[in-house]
């Protein structure tokens, strides 16, 4: 039996020699530097944006022509001046107005209907209408999210000035606002500021990369030294065949690594992800879910032989991962048949506690059960494919 | 005392149905040139990967250097060097990269290590490319680079399988040239090869092995010698009128043991017994068969030995010097071996 130290002085000139490689060829670099970009990029933007669209242009139709439609029309742009959700362009007629929605210029129009001024006159409510196309249901939706924020905000206006009028009138002292709001909410999130998307998307991404690099890396690795007939050389020098395995891993960890950092760094730069964990306890946390895949990795290539069917089992073992590992949606929203399939996947827990020590700042405890799982994942599928690999070698 | 460098006892690889390597018993002595000959697919390849710890044998045992190929394996790759069919070598690592990772691999101290790369590149001429790329390199300078790998560790056994395969004459002579220097240095060399003069001319004993099995094992001379003064006959014929017709009737003959067809009017044919030259000749003329010249050379070739103990002749395997790839037409496809 070879000793340890021996065992890691050999991972050590494997790995050497992996990177020196990797540092030659150029595409493979590229490629190295490209992709977390892209992803980040790509993932970042695909989904729609939780924000809201600006500069929506709506039609407006008044057939009131009264003092109380131009008073609710300055109103209205005032509001509408703090958020430029809308830009307003004027019509003279109703059929006007939907022949230009019809042609695509305006999304809805609002409809001041005649009597408009009288009605507030007298004490009843301003009724009027918003015409909406609702072809597009997503600036639909739009529309009428900004229009419900416009009209709390118009009504707020008006309901002051009246309340303001009434304690005139019968010589009170009030607070208009504690009259029409009585309760005030106040929300306090867990990360200070803002958040977006990338707050989400950023650790399940990293941890993501690092997993599909090492899973597709390991039976690429291998299978191309197996068939350019390198791996002979190694093998019939006195080394033990895991120092080609932990040698291997350990030049692929080294290149998810800088994946890694590429993400982070890029997820703070431009996308304002703020970092409130303990990046160390992060870093360890991506070493626990390389352990976790490097099994699964090593199970390909020791079941398939050649570097084209190791590929296809990767790819069959990734997609399902990505996709059902909670990195781009959170696993909540899914229905609960993909729920339990996701507790069968070790990215799962990876990127559920990346997610906690980065934007939660969580401590060891905190995500001591996610690291227990990783642990077993990794040492149960290794334990049934080290020995395969091992037999694969000396077929 | 002489010890056995390679002791090898009834090993046998199976692949599923398919035996490669059949029950093969041999022994190699220390300092010897031994050499395999047989065509594609007859388990030369898979019995040096046996022996290099690379495969496991389905049944058998053998020793390598002294040690057991199962029990001690780490001891016995401490002793060997390999030069394997495909080159152990990475391309975009220079030819000193590649050594010194190959070199680390054997726990070699540096600066022994250094030594030994200059003093190897210098043995196959290859200094001023020390720090040039692999993938830069033509076929015969990495397969120069590929030997002296093998020779790193100061290997007590080099396993050379097809050592000069679609090489150009020149430096088929000059890796011939250096497997017989570092034999002379003590080195004990197991060469596979289907090139007939490369083992004739190198190989102290040659094993003719076919369908796994060893047809038979002996010095060159020797097995030359068994035809020449033996039971066993071969030689050539030219037939004007040759037909597949006269040639099955001439093979369905009780003396003859082989027939070659070597192109359209040239036959060798192996047969045992006295005077049966004269049974074989009458035999073609009574069938009307046109005999232009009879050739019977005293000096026979291990082509001759070839055709006459496997029935089959090596020249269609595969000529020497030939495409730079391998011909894939031997009697059992290659595929199957690997």
């Amino acid at each position: 039996m070879m000793n340890i130290s021996k065992i890691l002085k050999d991972s050590y000139h494997v790995m050497a020699k992996d990177m020196l490689e990797l540092r030659r060829n150029r595409m493979q670099l590229a490629a190295l530097f490209m992709m977390p970009l892209i992803f980040l990029l790509m993932f970042g933007f695909i989904f729609p944006s939780g924000g809201t669209q600006q500069h929506m242009p709506m039609g407006i139709v008044n057939l009131d022509q009264g003092q109380g439609s131009d008073e609710f029309l300055t109103q209205l742009n005032l509001i509408n001046q703090n958020t430029s959700s809308m830009d307003f362009i004027n019509y003279s007629s109703v059929n006007e107005a939907k022949t230009a929605i019809n042609q695509g210029k305006i999304y809805g129009t609002f409809i001041i209907p005649s009597g408009f001024s009288d009605n507030i006159t007298n004490g009843k409510s301003g009724d009027f209408t918003v015409y909406i196309d609702n072809s597009n249901p997503q600036s639909s939706m739009q529309v009428q999210q900004a229009l419900s924020g416009i009209l709390s905000g118009l009504n707020d206006m008006k309901a002051e000035a009246n309340v303001l009028q009434l304690a005139k009138d019968t010589d009170q002292q009030i607070n208009p606002q504690t009259m029409i709001f009585p309760y005030v909410l106040n929300v306090s999130t867990t990360i200070p500021g803002e958040t977006n998307y990338f707050n989400f998307l950023a650790p399940g991404l990293m941890i993501m990369i690092v997993m599909m690099t090492v899973m597709t890396g390991i039976p690429e690795a291998i299978s191309k030294e197996k068939e350019m007939g390198t791996f002979d050389g190694m093998l019939s020098a006195p080394i033990s065949q895991i120092s080609v395995i932990i040698g291997k891993t350990a030049a692929l960890c080294t290149r998810g690594f800088v994946q890694c950092v590429i993400i982070l760094a890029m997820a703070m730069l431009l996308f304002g992800v703020t970092i409130q964990g303990n990046l160390l306890l992060a870093f360890f946390m991506l070493l626990l879910g390389i352990f976790s895949f490097i099994g699964l990795g090593i199970l390909a290539i020791s079941m398939s032989g050649d570097q084209a069917s190791g590929t296809m089992i990767v790819n069959l073992l990734m997609f399902p991962m990505i996709f059902l590992g909670g990195i781009f949606y959170p696993l909540q929203q899914m229905p609960w048949f993909m729920q339990d399939i996701s507790k069968f996947i070790p990215l799962t827990y990876a990127a559920d506690a990346m997610r906690k020590i980065i934007l939660l700042n969580a401590g060891i405890g905190d995500v001591l059960f996610q690291m227990l799982i990783l642990v077993a994942f990794g040492v149960v599928t290794m334990a049934i494919a080290v020995p395969l690999f091992r037999k694969s070698m000396t077929r | 005392m002489t010890i056995n460098a390679i002791e090898v006892n009834n090993l046998t690889k199976k692949f599923k149905d398919f035996t490669a390597v059949d029950n093969l018993s041999l022994t190699v002595k220390e300092g010897e040139i031994f050499g395999f000959l047989g065509p594609n697919g007859a388990g030369k390849s898979t019995t040096i990967r046996m022996l290099c710890t690379l495969a496991q044998p389905t049944s058998g045992s053998a020793k390598v250097a002294g040690y057991d190929l199962i029990k001690d394996s780490d001891k016995i790759r401490q002793n060997i060097g390999l030069v394997a069919e495909k080159m152990i070598m990475y391309d975009r690592l220079t030819a000193a990269e590649n050594l010194r990772f190959f070199g680390k691999l054997y726990d070699m101290p540096k600066q022994k290590l250094e030594e030994r790369i200059k003093e190897l590149l210098e043995l196959v001429n290859m200094q001023e490319w020390e720090n040039t790329q692999i993938n830069k390199f033509s076929t015969g300078m990495k397969q120069r680079i590929n030997v002296i790998r093998a020779l790193l560790p100061e290997p007590k056994i080099l396993f050379m399988d097809e050592p000069t395969l679609g090489l150009d004459p020149q430096t088929t002579f000059s890796i011939r040239d250096i497997t017989r220097q570092i034999n002379q240095e003590g080195v004990t060399v197991i060469l596979t090869t289907h090139a007939m003069t490369e083992a004739e001319t190198l190989s102290d004993r040659v094993a003719i092995i076919d369908h796994g099995k060893i047809a038979a094992l002996d010095t060159p001379e020797n097995l030359k010698n068994m035809i020449s003064h033996g039971d066993t006959n071969v030689f050539g014929t030219k037939i004007s009128n040759l037909t597949s017709e006269l040639v099955n009737k001439i093979k369905s003959m009780d003396v003859v043991t082989a027939v070659a067809q070597q192109d359209d009017y040239n036959l060798k044919i192996s047969a045992q017994g006295e005077n049966v030259l004269n049974e074989i000749i009458d035999t073609i003329r009574g069938e009307g068969g046109n005999i232009a010249s009879v050739t019977n050379s005293n000096e026979s070739t291990l082509e001759d030995v070839f055709l006459a103990v496997t029935g089959k002749q090596m020249r269609d395997q595969a000529t020497e010097k030939a495409a730079p790839t391998h011909h894939r037409h031997g009697p059992t496809p290659k595929a199957r071996v690997r």
